[in-house]
């Protein structure tokens, strides 16, 4: 069986991808303050958050980022990834309850390292709400294998 | 009697104060639940993905001996990853708040952080900027 991942030198500058879009319920939340220990207001007091500018409980961001990293995984061909090396996010609004997001993804640059292996992929990431409003967005940076034998 | 749950307002944030929470162990359970919560999975069996480390520091913050801040909003972060992390190892975080700017409503504090395994090396860092409600007059 051939290897579907795609490698570094097959991924193209400029190459664009969408996720399919994915609700956040309740039990999203729930599960993520469970899981993370976070238990902010923000996330978990419905009525504390009636009186807030939000008028409800919002998702946590990294809830979102961590989504995000998921719909990746449905929005292209795995890269054959070896490392996450770091990223650089904004959160721009609120994830409510019943909100469906999608992730909008662009290769905004590709550079070589010092291991010939190897090269960095920079991903620009685009997290957008059912009514196209941008609630996160950011850069990632990947290390990206090389096809075996190739310069 | 009823008292209100008490908050870390802007004001109560010192600058350059270190805090440091207790420690995890990552689980495969950990791994399991986020995986299936988030569909984000990690590179290969006993990795651990790497935004769940991430996301735990933030719930370790609530197990120090300080209540909670008082964020309006989780602006943004810069994350790096130094090395990777596997099921088994122990972290614990490390936060010092290195910006306060006073706002009409509120104020930004930049927060950098560090994850530190059980061996005490640096496994990931990064600084977040909060918006943080300033205490009720």
């Amino acid at each position: 069986m051939t290897d579907p991942r795609r490698y570094f030198d097959d991924i193209q500058v400029g190459e664009e991808y969408e996720s399919p879009g994915r609700t956040v319920t309740e039990a999203d939340i729930v599960l993520f303050a469970g899981l993370s220990g976070d238990y902010n207001v923000l996330h978990t007091d419905a009525e504390f958050m009636k009186q807030s500018i939000f008028g409800e409980r919002i998702a946590h961001g990294l809830l979102g980022l961590s989504i995000q990293a998921g719909l990746f995984t449905r929005a292209t061909q795995a890269y054959a990834t070896l490392a996450f090396v770091g990223l650089r996010w904004k959160f721009k609004g609120p994830i409510k309850i019943g909100d469906t997001i999608r992730l909008r993804a662009k290769v905004a640059a590709k550079k070589e390292t010092s291991k010939p292996d190897r090269g960095l992929v920079t991903l620009e990431r685009t997290v957008v709400n059912q009514r196209g409003e941008v609630v996160q967005e950011g850069e990632t940076d990947l290390i990206v294998e090389r096809r075996r034998g190739s310069p | 009697m009823s008292l209100a749950a008490p908050r870390f307002y802007f004001e109560d944030v010192v600058l350059h104060g270190v805090l440091e929470t207790p420690a995890i162990t990552l689980t495969e359970a950990h791994v399991g639940l986020y995986g299936g919560l988030t569909g984000d999975a990690a590179r290969e069996h006993g990795l651990v993905p790497d935004l769940l480390p991430l996301c735990l520091t933030t719930g370790l913050g609530w197990r120090v001996p300080q209540p909670p801040l008082a964020v309006l909003a989780f602006m943004g972060f810069e994350w790096v990853v130094d090395l990777p992390l596997r099921v088994g190892d122990t972290i614990h975080s490390r936060s010092k708040t290195t910006i306060k700017r006073s706002m009409r409503d509120g104020g930004v504090i930049v927060e950098e952080r560090q994850v530190i395994n059980q061996r005490g090396e640096v496994v990931q860092h990064g600084k977040f900027t909060f918006l943080v409600a300033k205490r009720p007059a």
